[in-house]
């Protein structure tokens, strides 16, 4: 009876957790902030579960330890073919209609209505492209190369420069530049109003056409969005999770993540570093939206240091943080395992498995917003100039289920448990045998275990509004 | 360094892949166990250099190697049985501390 009566209590943290956790995705629009109720079950159990369930699941996954087996498993594929002939056409189209729809949203977001929740362009590229377009191209495959706007625009910059590309792209700068555009980024979204002005958000996207159009001109387009340019970087590492791949002669249909472990490491210099970024990213999303954040930039803001300072500060900070950790993970695998291998190698050969933790905190924070806010997305696309009485109303807003926060935790856990099964393939592809590959993950689960604590941690804490920007 | 490239996916599903060499060094002052005789990769033990041997170039191993990589496996299995109950334990232990502590938390 007690075991069951336990059992209704943890049933009634979730819930409670699931309301807060919806508040946190919600506040990113404006209008929609709360600051829900303490949760029945301290804390502190419920993010130390998700730890120990990370860490549990690794002990369990190390029972299956043979190379054969996780081969076999990890390549099963299906192939198909193009199926039509006239993909140039296709290519075309789907450019054209790309270059259009952000002509489109750039417009609206400058002359439509001035709430985020009734603009076109804040619903389209917050809630369609940025929650909904990017959980396809995890989950189902990345199509953000054939429709991505950026590209052909900075393709038709160039095209009228002359002597365009001025230079070679440093094979030594590597991907840093994507990391330090995707700080920007993210920066800019949090600080900047973006997320409740439309019209910040418009002129955003200019910029971004801009800083895309010079660096093609500066080294060529394939260059450019082959490694500098950061969106083009998200997309491609999120699509590498995705059951659906591209290749050379038309697509395949893998288990989710399978494609991670084909031994694709990351030579490019600032790779690694990327997905760390891509995983700090929506972590600081959410952290900056809990009390401790501002509690801890009230003193600083007191003094007079102005608060975006303290939003830089923590930014950096925190990506220091967890890629040095990352870093240090992969120096102590080395004496674990005790190999010849070296750290740089082994953190490069095990990145690919921080992709699926990613993309689950990006699960997290965005699924309970897409969903909420697909009707105020449907109303808007009806009316995108806000000429009718819904532009001035109330938002339309899907109200999510009690149980929804379930899902959110879900996906944070999901997201690891499938890190972890990356993680041990690849690393029975880089150590022989069956011990050394498992003495060789038990840094990177510690790893694996403290970003768990810290992502459940902003997920169970409550939302207030981003302070002082 | 050259031999650090991407894996080549195979021509046929559920065959066997190419797996790349990882770079490696050795520590200074350090008595090399062994190195691979095919790609020249080193090991710091005869039994890891010979489960290697086995398992990525099972195709051109010569019979000897076949049989140091049967020796190896069999001792390798051992030692994972052993581990594997470790780990058993654990997960036993964890499930029901972790039960235990909640009731304790909930009074």
């Amino acid at each position: 009876m007690a075991r069951f009566a336990a059992g209704t209590a943890s049933l009634a943290t979730f819930v409670a957790v699931a309301s807060t956790a919806v508040g946190t995705v919600a506040a990113h629009v404006g209008t929609l902030e709360g600051v829900s109720t303490e949760a029945p079950i301290p804390q502190w159990y419920v993010v130390t579960v998700a730890g120990v369930v990370v860490g549990a699941s690794f002990l369990f996954t190390s029972l299956m330890a043979d190379h054969r087996t996780l081969r076999w498993i990890n390549t099963r594929t299906v192939r198909a073919r193009w199926p039509w002939s006239g993909r140039r056409a296709v290519d075309a189209l789907l450019g054209a209609g790309s270059v259009l729809g952000l002509a489109s949203l750039v417009a609206v977001g400058l002359v439509g209505p001035a709430s985020a929740n009734a603009n076109l362009a804040s619903l389209g590229i917050w809630v369609a492209w940025w929650g909904g377009f990017t959980i396809a191209t995890y989950g189902l495959g990345n199509a953000w190369p054939a429709v991505d706007p950026f590209r052909r625009l900075a393709g038709l910059v160039a095209s009228l420069v002359p002597s365009s590309p001025r230079w070679t792209y440093p094979d030594r700068v590597g991907a840093w530049p994507a990391v330090v555009g995707l700080l920007a980024l993210v920066f800019a979204e949090v600080v900047s109003g973006a997320t409740e002005r439309p019209g910040v958000l418009a002129v955003l996207v200019v910029g971004y056409v801009l800083v895309t159009a010079a660096g093609t001109v500066a080294v060529g387009r394939r260059a450019w969005f082959a490694t500098a340019d950061p969106l083009a970087a998200v997309f491609r590492t999120y699509g590498s999770l995705a059951p659906i791949q591209r290749t050379a002669e038309g697509i395949s249909l893998r288990l989710p993540g399978a494609a991670l472990t084909d031994g694709r490491i990351y030579e490019t210099p600032g790779r690694v570093a990327f997905v760390v970024a891509l995983l700090w990213a929506t972590t600081f999303d959410g952290l900056v939206s809990t009390p401790v954040w501002r509690a801890l930039l009230a003193p600083v803001v007191a003094v007079g240091v102005p608060a975006v300072v303290g939003y830089v500060v923590a930014l950096l900070a925190g990506f220091a943080v967890f890629y040095g950790v990352y870093r240090w993970a992969a120096r102590r695998s080395r004496e674990t395992a005790d190999t010849c291998v070296t750290a740089d190698a082994i953190a490069r050969w095990l990145a690919p498995s921080l992709v699926p933790i990613a993309a689950g905190y990006h699960l997290a924070h965005f699924l309970g917003y897409v969903v909420s806010l697909s009707p105020a997305l449907l109303a808007a696309l009806a009316d995108p100039l806000g000429a009718g009485a819904a532009a001035t109303g109330p938002p339309q807003v899907a109200v999510l289920p009690d149980w929804f926060g379930f899902l959110q935790l879900g996906a944070v856990l999901a997201g690891h448990l499938l890190a972890i099964w990356v993680a041990h393939s690849i690393a029975f592809d880089l150590f022989p045998g069956a011990r050394q590959p498992i003495r060789s993950q038990y840094p990177l689960v510690g790893v694996m275990v403290a970003y768990t604590l810290v992502s459940a941690w902003v997920i169970v804490s409550p939302t207030i509004p981003t302070p002082y920007v | 360094m050259t031999s650090n490239r991407p894996a080549t996916k195979s021509e046929r599903p559920g065959t066997k892949r190419e797996i790349p060499v990882p770079e490696t060094t050795v520590p200074d002052g350090e008595e090399l166990a062994s190195r691979c005789p095919h790609c020249d990769r080193p090991f710091t033990s005869e039994s890891l250099r010979d489960l290697h041997v086995g398992e990525v170039h099972d195709d051109v191993a010569a019979d000897g190697e076949c049989e140091a990589y049967d020796a190896a496996l069999e001792d390798e299995r051992d030692a994972l049985f052993l581990y594997q109950l470790k780990v058993t334990v654990v997960l036993g232990l964890t499930y029901s501390s972790s039960a235990l502590i909640l009731l304790f938390v909930l009074g």
